[in-house]
């Protein structure tokens, strides 16, 4: 009962009262509808409670507007996490700055002996339901936190249900009493604007800001003196105060940018079980390479033979690489002779790694700079970026016991041979020292 | 002794003709100097922006530094770990690399333009000196930063390019033959190119490198202010503008832009996309070179005609151009302004031509 | 491009007869080639979009090994475990589309595009490995980047990689997957830019004035 009294009866009333008696006001007195002004009386008060008392209301005031109007849009805004945030403590550290103004204002209305002549008792009530009013949205934004978000489903539907003439209370039956005290409040101040100064939000003098100075003087000629000069000056604020406002806005959007994502970098990822399992065996495996790499040169300068591979794996046009003992890779194929055919794979011009396919004219090829080296002479192609030719490399072969069978220096010059049985153990190696193969 | 005290009055002379220690003070360095308007004052504006790319690169580069690790197998694993699972991480890492290629673009304008409107003259020679050996420095940069992800494109390139060093050896005679092959040994700091390799050059990358380029930038902006703009056209400008605070806060916005332009960029393209994947893969010491091996863009000037010509023509050319570039206050201090614009011109259309054609052209006379 | 594939060999870590390192020799493996057993590998899709594409792929586009199945490194046939055995000859029975796959030779698109089609039609599409991009399920994108797998396969891009995708497209993906930030800083610097212009106006007049 009472709900409907109130969140019914009591906004078409005020909606009624308050449209109808501004028009009426508006047409009948239309010189009192903007706010009778005291800064000629008290100016100093004015600047410190006026001005963040406006600042803020205004800000405040539109983003009621926006999200009554624009439920969609704004429910898209304030889905993302960081700026709901941003829009909560904003409208918070907005709603302070109006309490402070406000009680700069009243203490004024209260305290200066100028101003008590022109006080009615009406401007006093309303700074007090101001007071009131704002309090109570603080409070909200403090109590009943994330307002931004969870007025789309509860207050907005409400405001829509009265405006489109179907009143459905229920949508915000269920709120706490902070909530509902400041919707009366709303109510209220619509319906108290055509008989208080709260009107003058009809008149505001926005332009007054950016528009172009106009400079009121008396025309005797020593004023006109000053007039050019006074001109400028004002001409100058105005560009400063537009250069305020935008480097203000564009500064503050970036830096909220950039710290947002600068803190979140630093602070690092925290990252759930599995993938950081998967990262962890990652980083092994390319330890455990580096590992390999390690000991391969270890091996190499360790021992005097390296296994290079058995001889009946060699192949005659599909090289097998290894690496040498300079740690530079070679690769192994089977010459005409049925024995190893041993030739580095560090492409002479740039220090790429050859290729071990061997095409129809028996010739590498080196995908860098497409350098072909023949494998029997080692020599480059004619129009190859690389000139001088891949080296060959000796080897010795070893049975399974480890006794030398045959063995060929770099040079080419070989001595032993392997017979037909013995070929199935045989191995090849590659010798540390040139003078052990010789 | 006559000799050696004529010649310390020509370098005293020299340079107290350069740096006029009258001028030393705020007043003339700063307050009263201005910038001609004229139709070439957008180059004015070409070596800001080079350093605002500067100090993006210092921002995002010590962001980096919070994660990445200089070890062979550890550095791809961290590059990954930057843009996979740091938040902005991608981001950071991706400016990073967009802006080192703003920076050097920017930096070889700067270079042309300066050159065109023979910003060097009399007495300016200590700055172009100083910007010509900065545009080295970061062509060094470039180089040095290439190998840090440890991908396989990164550390093949760095052998070809460190091997192509040693290349020069067998042009010089004698004892000198040696030199280059010692020097990249040094560089290289083991048999091919490993742990050590990569020790070095994050080290010149990130600490010696920087510190050079500061102090290098330190004395090219000094030597700017001292000197004021040059005057850059044939006819002295009839309007100016103060540099303080007009053309500032012009710098400033044209940077806002910039950034704009370069987040947008660096949000939307990762950089590594240009490369074929198997490229991107971490090195693989043990296997053979894959293909598509080449150098960043900017050094395509030099590449596809190394790939070209014979090497001691490349050699030639390039000792030649480095020696302009370095003397040119001095050769061309006679020369005309039209004619050093016709010059300018022609060395941009090369660049131009080789940077975007180049592999055309290269497969055209290869095949 | 003729070069595709005869280019990658790898060092072999587990060639039993080399002793302690086992990595002393390198088992030359042609890139998902001739010498492999025919039943496992099929170059014909590597060959295809590198053609197609211009660009290099190999064999990690569908593998968990660069050098493909065939060998004895990491995700090759000659090194998986009795557990892993298994799931291979699972995967290998997967004839029809729609089952469930996870060939430890194979990376997630590999399995995927197992998983979809079915082995039976994938080996029919070696003939026209095109077709390859009309049978894959046109929305599956595996590493979230806005491409994708099908395009992403097309264009010789890393389809598990989401900083990789052909540049074009990835600009425009991100463009709307970002637009939100996008529209804030534009907002930043264009008001910035503005308070700067206004800026440099009210000095030029106060400093005309003070000259005039």
């Amino acid at each position: 009962m009472i709900d409907t009294l109130l969140f019914v009866a009591l906004p078409y009333l005020a909606l009624f009262v308050g449209i109808f008696g501004s028009i009426y006001r508006i047409r009948t007195a239309p010189l009192t509808y903007s706010s009778l002004s005291s800064q000629f009386l008290e100016n100093k008060g004015l600047m410190w409670g006026s001005l963040p008392w406006h600042i803020g209301i205004t800000i405040i005031l539109a983003a009621h507007i926006i999200a009554f109007l624009f439920p969609g849009l704004w429910q898209s805004i304030v889905s993302h996490q960081q700026v709901l945030y941003a829009m909560e403590s904003i409208g918070l550290c907005l709603s302070i700055l109006c309490l402070l103004g406000l009680l700069v204002l009243g203490l004024r209305r209260l305290t200066s002996p100028k101003l008590q002549a022109v006080t009615t008792t009406m401007d006093l009530v309303i700074i007090l339901l101001l007071l009131l009013q704002v309090g109570l949205g603080a409070a909200i934004a403090v109590h009943c936190k994330w307002g931004s978000a969870w007025c789309s489903g509860t207050t907005t539907p409400y405001v829509w249900s009265i405006i489109t003439f179907q009143p459905d209370v229920s949508y915000i039956s269920e709120m706490p009493l902070l909530v509902k005290a400041h919707i009366v409040g709303a109510w209220l101040f619509i319906l108290a604007i055509p008989f208080s100064r709260l009107i003058h939000m009809f008149a505001v003098p926005v332009e007054y800001l950016f528009r172009p100075p106009q400079n009121v003087v008396w025309t005797n000629s020593r004023k006109l003196e000053s007039q050019d000069q006074a001109f400028v000056k004002e001409e100058a604020r105005r560009h400063f105060l537009w250069a305020f406002s935008g480097i203000a806005l564009g500064g503050f959007l970036l830096s909220v940018g950039t710290f947002r994502n600068v803190f979140s970098f630093f602070f690092g990822p925290r990252l759930e079980r599995k993938v950081e399992t998967e990262l962890m065996e990652t980083r092994l495996s390319r330890l455990e390479s580096t590992v390999g790499q390690r000991k391969l040169e270890l091996e190499r300068q360790a021992s005097n033979y390296i296994l290079v591979g058995k001889l009946t794996d060699l192949n005659a046009s599909n090289g097998k690489y290894f690496i040498d003992f300079s740690m530079q890779p070679a690769i192994a194929f089977k010459g005409k002779d049925e024995m190893p055919l041993l030739i580095s794979a560090k492409c002479t011009h740039l220090g790429c790694t050859v290729g071990n396919k061997v095409d129809d004219k028996g010739r590498i090829l080196c995908p860098c700079h497409v350098s072909y080296f023949d494998i029997v002479s080692g020599e480059p192609n004619a129009e190859a970026p690389a000139k001088a030719p891949l080296p060959h490399l000796g080897w010795v072969i070893m049975d399974e016991k480890g006794s030398v069978l045959a063995r060929r220096d770099s040079k080419g010059k070989s001595q032993g041979s392997v017979s037909a049985e013995q070929r199935e153990s045989a191995r090849v190696y590659i010798a540390k020292n040139q003078e052990e193969t010789t | 002794m006559i000799d050696l005290d004529k010649a310390a009055h020509k370098v005293s002379g020299f340079l107290s003709e350069r740096i006029p220690v009258e001028k030393l003070n705020f007043h003339s360095m700063v307050e009263k100097k201005e910038v001609p308007i004229h139709k070439m004052s957008w180059g004015y504006y070409t070596g800001g922006l080079t350093m605002f790319f500067f100090l993006i690169q210092v921002v995002t580069g010590l962001f980096l530094l919070f994660y990445y690790q200089p070890t062979v197998s550890d550095a791809h694993v961290s590059v990954e770990y930057i843009s996979h699972y740091v938040a902005g991480g991608a981001l950071i890492r991706n400016m990073h690399a967009w802006s080192s290629s703003c920076m050097i673009f920017c930096a070889m304008v700067h270079l042309l333009t300066a050159f065109a409107m023979k910003s060097f003259e009399k007495p300016r020679e200590i700055t172009w000196i100083a910007g010509v050996l900065l545009l080295f420095i970061t062509f060094t940069f470039g180089f040095t930063g290439y190998l840090l992800p440890w991908n396989q494109i990164a550390v093949n390139a760095t052998k070809v390019g460190l091997q192509s060093v040693e290349y020069v050896g067998q042009y010089l005679p004698g004892q000198l033959a040696d030199v280059p092959r010692i020097l990249r040994e040094t560089f290289q700091g083991e048999a091919s190119v490993g742990q050590s390799t990569l020790g070095r050059f994050y080290a010149l990358h990130v600490v010696i490198l920087p510190l050079l380029l500061a102090s290098l930038l330190g004395l090219h902006l000094l030597m700017v202010q001292l000197h004021g703009m040059s005057q850059g056209v044939d006819k002295p400008a009839k309007k100016a503008e103060k540099f303080i605070s007009i053309f500032v806060f012009k710098d400033l916005s044209l940077w806002a832009t910039v950034f704009l332009a370069l987040f947008v960029v660096a949000l939307c393209i990762p950089f590594d996309s240009f490369l074929p994947f198997p490229l991107l893969a971490p090195f693989n010491a043990l296997g053979s070179t894959p293909q598509g091996i080449k150098p960043e863009w900017y050094f395509f000037f030099v590449y596809y005609p190394l790939e070209l010509l014979p090497f001691w023509v490349i050699l030639l050319a390039s000792m030649v151009a480095v020696a302009v570039l370095i003397f040119a206050p001095w050769i061309f201090k006679g020369t005309s302004r039209r004619t050093l614009g016709f010059i300018t011109l022609s060395a941009s259309a090369y660049l131009v031509v080789m940077t975007v054609f180049g592999e055309q052209i290269y497969e055209f006379f290869k095949h | 491009m003729s070069l595709c594939t005869t280019r990658k060999h790898l060092l072999d870590p587990a060639e039993p007869a080399l002793g302690a390192s086992g990595f002393a020799v390198f088992a030359a493996l042609a890139c998902c080639t001739f010498f492999s057993l025919p039943a496992f590998s099929y170059p014909e899709f590597q060959e295809f979009v590198e053609k197609h594409s211009h660009k290099t792929v190999n064999c990690a586009m569908c593998h968990t090994n660069e050098n493909g199945p065939v060998g004895e490194g990491k995700g090759q046939i000659g090194s998986l475990s009795p557990d892993e055995m298994k799931r291979l000859n699972s995967a290998r029975g997967a004839l029809e589309a729609g089952q469930n796959v996870d060939s430890p030779i194979l990376n997630k698109f590999g399995n995927e595009i197992i998983k979809a089609i079915g082995k039976k039609k994938f080996v029919q599409l070696k003939g026209d490995p095109s077709k390859l991009f009309d049978a894959l399920p046109g929305k599956s994108d595996l590493d979230g980047d806005g491409i994708p797998d099908a395009q992403e396969y097309m264009d010789g891009t890393d389809t598990l990689n989401k900083f990789h995708g052909d540049p074009g497209k990835l600009f425009f993906v991100n463009l709307s997957r970002y637009k939100l930030h996008i529209v804030l800083a534009i907002i930043a610097v264009l008001s910035l830019n503005f308070g700067l212009l206004h800026l440099v106006k009210g000095i030029s007049i106060l400093q005309s004035k003070k000259g005039g």
